[in-house]
């Protein structure tokens, strides 16, 4: 979480990123149905890695909240638009409180809501997890996520509890969920050149510095951890109906650490890294389970024994940390690579 | 009732031996090693897969095991990422602690493993006409004796001096000629013993090990170093005390709403935390800097 | 032979040059002031050769070794100590427990209990305060404690990164004198200094940087003459 960070607009830092999320969801996504379904999911991770960029990747401020919000996001979008019959008789779902049974929500006001909602829960909690610094921000924000699961996994009235969701209704249009990644993408690059940004990664550089230059370091903190709160509510929400179901587990531990090493692996001080990291950190899991199912990649057959995937991936991410702690691109934005002239 | 109390008395010891196994790495390197986790869990697995020995044969081979998984453990990894953001090392300590579980599911399995350790601490036996459980006896025994032992290490020998120092100021201690390889993997081993004698407890009250074992106790814990104050041992031995004791009256008092428990438990944190963000026994803002 | 020998010795901290170059040599129970504006890089020249840093170039020959690059706890067992600047004592730790904390640096680990004893001697007030916390010393008393701590390895040279800081007048006095008495046992001193007039008068010799480099070195005739101080203090013509 070093250095980095753009301050001012440049066509090619914004422009790269979003063309190239076209072709790689146009060629890698259009190419089976099974690598498309791999891509909806990233293009939702993606969205959520750029919340944590937002914030984690300015501020400097490790946050494990974030799951959090996803989770509550997940949750909003999916109890309003999930099927009447189901929410009322499906599994544990029969004690869902009463007046969350009946609402019948269309998906894409369902995911503004979610994120409407992510963003409200992030500032109500911001504004007292925001007055705390370095690891006692990072703890405090472990405690958001234990609330959050514990709570989701055992109350029956806002969800199923410890069951999983069924029949969300499904997103099965790839260029949508493209589309809103596009958009995070753009919100997210505004917000890094804007004053926001700046002020974030100067109290990152030097937290007494900024009190000195008048600016309230909780204040700019509270409004980026809103924000991004609300994207990381979207990308719960968008991933809801891409998987149709999904129960609380799915946005714990596991969750925080994938997203985190996305973020981490590209580069948290840019949204180019955020971009690299996701596609990374995918590309491997995805090769390496194709190797433990013994299929071959790309003509090469290999096969690994099952269940070290998980070890693949997470050894990748240390040997990363070891090699490189400011990710692959470095924290840079993106840049046309210059040609050398060859005479 | 007397059980209750007994029970958290044994719980916030338990707890506190995780914290301070925390504590003493946090102390040498500002590492929140989240993989502390997965040295409790090899610990309860190497018990419960030699409990056909003798027992002392069968703990001394575990803090043997554990001590050397928690040595490895900084050779391999931290020690390349020392003097790095804290942030990165939390969130490396947080990879390795998956790897191993993944590790340890490739070798054991993801089914729980259990065998019976050390049988004749189950039970309860009668005393003024109230039935006590051996164990939370046996708990409570054991973690004084452990802290004791701690307290001991750290006040009036050198190593603890050493530790104490290095923990305040790493820089000035080498200056002064602590050796800080040493110190640390010293510190790494004795974390490694007090994982050992966390899953010896554990395992006794529940011998069901599965890969994620150590990981409940080790958030909790991790918890109770950050509002006891993660600058000093005390205030880590402290913090996980609270928590234990916590926790298990939150159980006793809540009834059926003590599936919400930690919730309660975290939020407490949450406002202990914004109290005093450097912990309960912090004078500065030791945690401010980290 | 010098006991220690610094030659072209660059140093800085990650990419940026502080030290580019220096040279000097100091000889067995000798002292050596060095003096320059402030932010020239004393400190880091200190810290380079206590092995707070590791070296760009250049090379620190002491006792015939060469000790560039080795770690601070290595060189110190060796018979290099260095007092930091801010006199850097553990405040939450007794007097006690800091002047043990230095034993951890010496060769022999004999005769443990006799350079405790000899530190009490020559700061007494450190005896009489020994149960209390370092934090709760004065200034002057903390400046001691770090100097005693320091000596207890016994080393043949101290290093001592502006003594003065913070310090009373008449404490500093105190000090100095104190740090004579060291340099009378066979102790070799070097003292970085902001005051240049007092460790111009004080040491043998006394090398000025400036820039990165030493500009000029004075004796303590030069010190009377705080025309020729200050003009090779800041440079001709300012």
């Amino acid at each position: 979480m070093k250095h980095g960070g753009v301050t001012k607009f440049s066509i090619q830092n914004l422009l790269g990123p979003i063309v190239i999320l076209i072709l790689l969801t146009h060629f890698v996504g259009g190419a089976s149905t099974s690598l498309q379904l791999i891509t909806q999911f990233a293009l939702c991770l993606f969205v959520m890695v750029l919340a944590l960029q937002v914030f984690v990747g300015n501020s400097g401020v490790l946050s494990f909240g974030h799951g959090a919000f996803a989770l509550i996001g997940s949750y909003t979008s999916a109890i309003l638009t999930a099927p009447v019959n189901i929410k009322d008789n499906a599994l544990a779902m029969n004690q869902l409180w009463e007046p969350l049974v009946s609402p019948q929500v269309n998906v894409y006001v369902s995911l503004v809501i979610s994120a409407v909602v992510g963003g409200l829960v992030a500032g109500i909690t911001g504004s007292l997890l925001m007055r705390l610094n370095g690891l006692a921000a990072g703890i405090a924000t472990f405690a958001l996520l234990g609330v959050a699961y514990n709570v989701f996994f055992n109350n029956k009235k806002i969800g199923p509890g410890s069951q999983a969701l069924p029949g969300v209704p499904w997103i099965t249009n790839t260029w949508i969920l493209l589309l809103l990644a596009a958009f995070t993408l753009i919100v997210v690059y505004f917000i890094n050149i804007s004053w926001i940004g700046r002020t974030l990664r100067a109290t990152r550089e030097d937290a007494m510095a900024a009190p000195a230059l008048g600016i309230s370091i909780f204040k700019v903190r509270l409004i980026a951890f809103t924000i991004s709160g609300a994207i990381a509510g979207l990308a719960g929400g968008m991933y809801s109906h891409v998987a149709g179901t999904f129960q609380v587990q799915d946005y714990y531990l596991e969750f925080t650490f994938v997203t985190l090493s996305m973020l981490i692996v590209g580069g948290s001080a840019s949204i180019w890294g955020a971009l690299v990291g996701t596609f990374i950190i995918t590309a491997v899991g995805q090769v390496l389970l194709m190797m433990e199912q013994d299929i071959p990649v790309f003509g090469i057959q290999v096969q690994i024994p099952l269940g070290s995937r998980a070890v693949i991936i997470a050894l990748t991410f240390i040997v990363m940390l070891l090699w490189r702690s400011s990710g692959v691109t470095n924290g840079k934005e993106f840049r046309i690579p210059k040609l050398k002239r060859i005479s | 009732m007397v059980q209750s109390i007994l029970d958290a008395i044994s719980l916030g010891g338990l707890y506190s031996l995780a914290a301070l196994g925390l504590g003493l790495v946090f102390g040498v390197m500002r590492l929140v090693n989240f993989a502390h986790a997965e040295l409790i869990t090899i610990a309860a697995y190497t018990l419960v897969l030699t409990a056909q020995f003798p027992l002392a044969i069968s703990l001394i081979f575990t803090v043997l095991v554990t001590v050397f998984v928690a040595l490895l453990m900084e050779f391999s990894i931290y020690r390349r990422l020392r003097g790095v953001n804290p942030a990165i090392m939390l969130i490396a300590s947080f990879g390795l602690s998956t790897v191993l579980q993944r590790v340890y599911e490739l070798m054991f399995g993801a089914l729980p493993r259990s065998a019976v350790v050390a049988p004749f601490l189950r039970g309860d036996f009668k005393i003024a006409g109230l039935s006590i459980t051996i164990s939370s006896v046996i708990t409570i025994v054991l973690t004084i004796t452990i802290l004791l032992a701690m307290g001991y290490l750290v006040e009036k020998t050198s190593l603890g001096l050493q530790l104490r120092a290095a923990s305040a100021d790493f820089k000035t201690a080498r200056l002064l000629g602590v050796r800080s390889n040493r110190l640390i993997s010293a510190a790494f081993g004795l974390s490694g013993v007090l994982a050992a004698c966390v899953a010896l407890i554990l395992v006794i009250q529940n011998p069901q090990i599965s890969p994620y074992y150590g990981l409940n106790i080790t958030i909790l814990s991790l918890v109770g170093i950050v509002i006891g104050g993660i600058a000093s041992l005390r205030g880590a031995a402290l913090g996980g005390f609270i928590v234990g004791v916590v926790l298990s009256s939150l159980n006793t008092l809540l009834g059926n709403g003590r599936v919400y428990a930690y919730s309660w438990l975290f939020i407490l944190v949450l406002v202990i935390l914004l109290v005093r963000p450097g912990g309960l026994l912090s004078k500065g803002t030791e945690l401010e800097r980290v | 032979m010098a006991l220690l020998e610094v030659t072209n010795l660059v140093a800085g901290y990650g990419k940026v040059e502080v030290i580019s170059g220096v040279s000097f040599t100091l000889e067995q129970g000798k002292s050596i002031g060095i003096v320059g504006p402030n932010g020239v890089g004393k400190s880091t020249l200190l810290q380079a050769i206590a092995g707070g840093i590791a070296p760009k170039s250049g090379s620190i020959i002491f006792d015939g070794k060469n000790i560039g690059g080795k770690k601070p706890e290595d060189i110190v067992r060796l018979g290099l100590s260095l007092v930091p600047e801010g006199r850097q004592i553990f405040s939450g730790l007794s007097v006690k427990e800091n002047l043990a904390l230095g034993l951890t640096g010496r060769r022999n680990k004999k005769g443990a209990n006799e350079a405790i004893a000899k530190m009490r001697e020559l700061f007494p007030v450190l005896s009489t305060h020994e149960n209390h916390q370092a934090g709760m010393l004065s200034g002057g008393q903390q400046q001691q404690l770090a100097i005693a701590r320091a000596l207890i390895s016994e080393p043949k040279v101290l290093l001592l990164d502006e003594p003065s800081l913070g310090l009373a007048p008449t404490v500093i006095t105190d000090v100095f004198e104190r740090l004579q008495e060291i340099i009378g046992m066979g102790t070799a001193v070097v003292i970085v200094e902001q005051r240049a007039n007092l460790v111009t008068s004080f040491a043998e010799k006394t090398i000025v940087i400036r820039d990165g480099r030493v500009q000029a070195t004075l004796t303590p005739a030069d010190a009377a003459n705080s025309e020729s101080l200050q003009r090779s203090y800041f440079g001709a013509g300012e």
